[in-house]
């Protein structure tokens, strides 16, 4: 009887080493280092920004005191107002169609444990990433309609000035040109995307 | 007048000027030479994959994923499983892939196994496409395409029999399964000038009866049953991708990346090269830094050499003085050659790149796949000679305050 309890205990244990083996990954996370994707496409352009914690706020467990709350509300409305975060020329002609801001935090999922009754496959990968993802990363996608999108020619973004903490932007970009990446900091705070669109 | 006396002064010494000149025009046109070959190597570069919008392959860096797949430097750290990129491709977003092969050789080429969709997508040069020089693309199990440089160093033509090694040094051939040239592909200036192509199916049939890199032994199963069996890859390399949407690029790379079977990476081919361009950079940078360094030295040449005339000229001088010329006139005599000199030496320069590039464009294009655009002078060209022009009159101010000490001492007669 023991003994199949040791056995029994051993296999579980065993299964979740190995359940947990097939997905142990983890997104790179580098402070100082924001991530900026560019599409371009017919009139549309999309802008999409995950930046680490660190360089916004300042720190990157989830925000729990009232001070740290504030810290990250100021820093969600910075990035809402987006003439804080980036210019495209105005040749362009570009309308703001959609924006979303928001900050992936460690417990993002939480109510997905919820409904956890099984040690089934799938819930212990959110599990593991959960645990992992202790980082917090501010996650923001504007999209525009630009009446001659063609005409962009360059962006700029102040982000290296709102956020004094930000270090730099690697940025991908691409188009019906093709694509090309970008890496910008603070002392030359734009993209220069002539015969790129 | 003082044109036409600054000319004819000139003239007088033939010799030395016309070297100087010389000695100019060559450190600017090596400038201008760089500066162009920079360019060139650039696009040319950069236009080795065009309308390709994700490369996918093992978890890698984005350059090491690039070079492999792309340049065939390098080897991949892993393959990919048939069932990942099936997942891929089945994705909403996809709208085409073409699975890539590699690891094995033939004569140091490399054998890339795709499918014929490789022909249709593969585009270089902001969308040009593979064309067929010679025969057609693989209809059998054993027809390979050639790169036209493999066709033309290897001196094979349609019908060549060959034997694919294993590996990429290998002494290990898969000689019981010959293939046959069936088609013989354009030049393109890509890496797949120098790939032999098969279909996916033959890198499958030739690994048949071998296992983890080795034959096994005594086993050979005939060439009739491999035809028979299914050849559908086990895994492949990389695979070229193209979406419906360029909008949808991001959301698909994060998937991949963020696949949770397989460790896999996707990459934006442009964006890879850009960064890779980053780190070659650093060599072509060097190599500017260098031609700039050499105009220098001319500069600092031609003003050694005017400083030596200068002793030489003193009676020159005198007799100016003597038909009324102040020591400001010649000053500005002096001035006036420096201008000459260097306009007469940038005018040579060009015609020299010229003429040279029009001669080298189609050797350097062969031999290194570079396409030189032998085409007007760049706004930068212009800027720098205008630097150029400048700096030798500021230079050529330092003889010039010299041959006017010694106008005003000597006067007209020399006293040495």
């Amino acid at each position: 009887m023991k003994k199949s309890i040791y056995y029994s205990l051993l296999m579980s244990a065993m299964m979740s080493v190995a359940a947990a083996e097939e997905t142990r990954q983890v997104d790179k996370h580098e402070h100082g280092v924001g991530e900026l994707n560019i599409a371009v496409e017919g009139s549309a352009i999309n802008l999409e920004f995950m930046i680490p914690g660190a360089d916004i706020v300042g720190f990157e467990y989830e925000a729990k005191s009232d001070s740290d709350i504030a810290l990250v509300n100021t820093a969600l409305s910075k990035f809402q107002d987006l003439e804080n975060i980036f210019t495209l020329s105005s040749s362009g002609n570009c309308n703001l169609v959609d924006a979303e801001v928001e900050i992936n935090q460690g417990d993002d999922h939480e109510d997905e444990h919820d409904h956890e009754d099984e040690h089934d496959h799938e819930d212990e990968h959110d599990h593991d990433e959960h645990e992992e993802e202790a980082h917090n990363e501010f996650v923001a996608h504007y999209s525009f309609t630009c009446g001659n999108v063609k005409e962009i020619d360059r962006i700029d973004f102040p982000y290296f000035t709102t956020f004094p903490n930000s270090g730099e932007l690697e940025i991908q970009f691409v188009s019906e040109v093709g694509s090309t990446s970008f890496e910008v900091e603070g002392d030359k705070p734009f993209i220069d995307l002539k015969g790129k669109i | 007048m003082l044109l036409k006396l600054s000319l004819s002064s000139l003239y007088a010494r033939l010799v030395t000027v016309g070297m100087t000149v010389i000695a100019i025009s060559f450190s600017l046109m090596l400038y201008m030479s760089v500066e162009k070959l920079r360019t060139s190597a650039y696009t040319s570069f950069t236009d080795t994959i065009s309308q390709t919008d994700l490369i996918i392959g093992a978890r890698a860096s984005s350059v090491q994923l690039m070079l492999y797949s792309v340049f065939r430097i390098g080897n991949a750290t892993n393959n990919i499983t048939w069932e990942s990129y099936l997942d891929v491709v089945n994705k909403e977003e996809v709208d085409w892939a073409v699975p890539i092969s590699l690891g094995d050789s033939h004569k140091g080429f490399r054998v890339m196994g795709t499918n014929k969709d490789f022909f249709t997508r593969y585009k270089y040069r902001g969308g040009q496409s593979i064309n067929i020089d010679k025969g057609y693309l693989f209809e059998d199990l054993y027809d390979v395409v050639l790169g036209a440089g493999v066709a033309e160093k290897l001196g094979y033509d349609i019908d060549t029999p060959l034997i694919v090694a294993h590996g990429l040094q290998s002494f290990s051939e898969h000689d019981d399964q010959p293939f046959r040239v069936s088609g013989i592909l354009e030049k393109t200036g890509t890496p797949v000038d120098n790939t032999v192509i098969v279909s996916l199916a033959a890198i499958e049939a030739i690994h048949v009866d071998w296992s983890t890199g080795a034959k096994i032994p005594g086993q050979e199963t005939p060439i009739e049953e491999i035809r028979k069996m299914d050849l559908t890859p086990k895994n492949i390399t990389a695979a070229l991708i193209g979406v419906k949407s360029k909008l949808t690029i991001f959301n698909l790379q994060r998937w991949i990346n963020e696949y949770p079977e397989e460790a896999m990476t996707a990459i934006l081919p442009g964006a890879a090269l850009q960064e890779l361009w980053r780190v070659v950079g650093v060599v072509e940078n060097l190599l500017l830094g260098i031609s700039i360094v050499v105009i220098f030295t001319t500069l600092i040449g031609m003003t050694a050499i005017m400083f030596s005339s200068l002793s030489e000229r003193r009676r020159e001088m005198a007799i100016w003085r003597a038909m009324g010329a102040s020591p400001r006139t010649v000053v500005g005599l002096l001035m006036l050659e420096a201008i000459f000199i260097s306009v007469l030496s940038i005018l040579l320069s060009v015609i020299l790149l010229f003429f040279s590039l029009s001669i080298l464009q189609p050797w350097i294009d062969y031999n290194y796949g570079i396409l030189v655009n032998v085409e007007m002078l760049s706004l930068r060209d212009m800027y720098v000679f205008m630097t150029f022009i400048f700096a030798s009159i500021l230079v050529s101010l330092l003889p010039a305050i010299r041959a006017y000490w010694f106008s005003i001492n000597d006067g007209m007669t020399i006293k040495i």
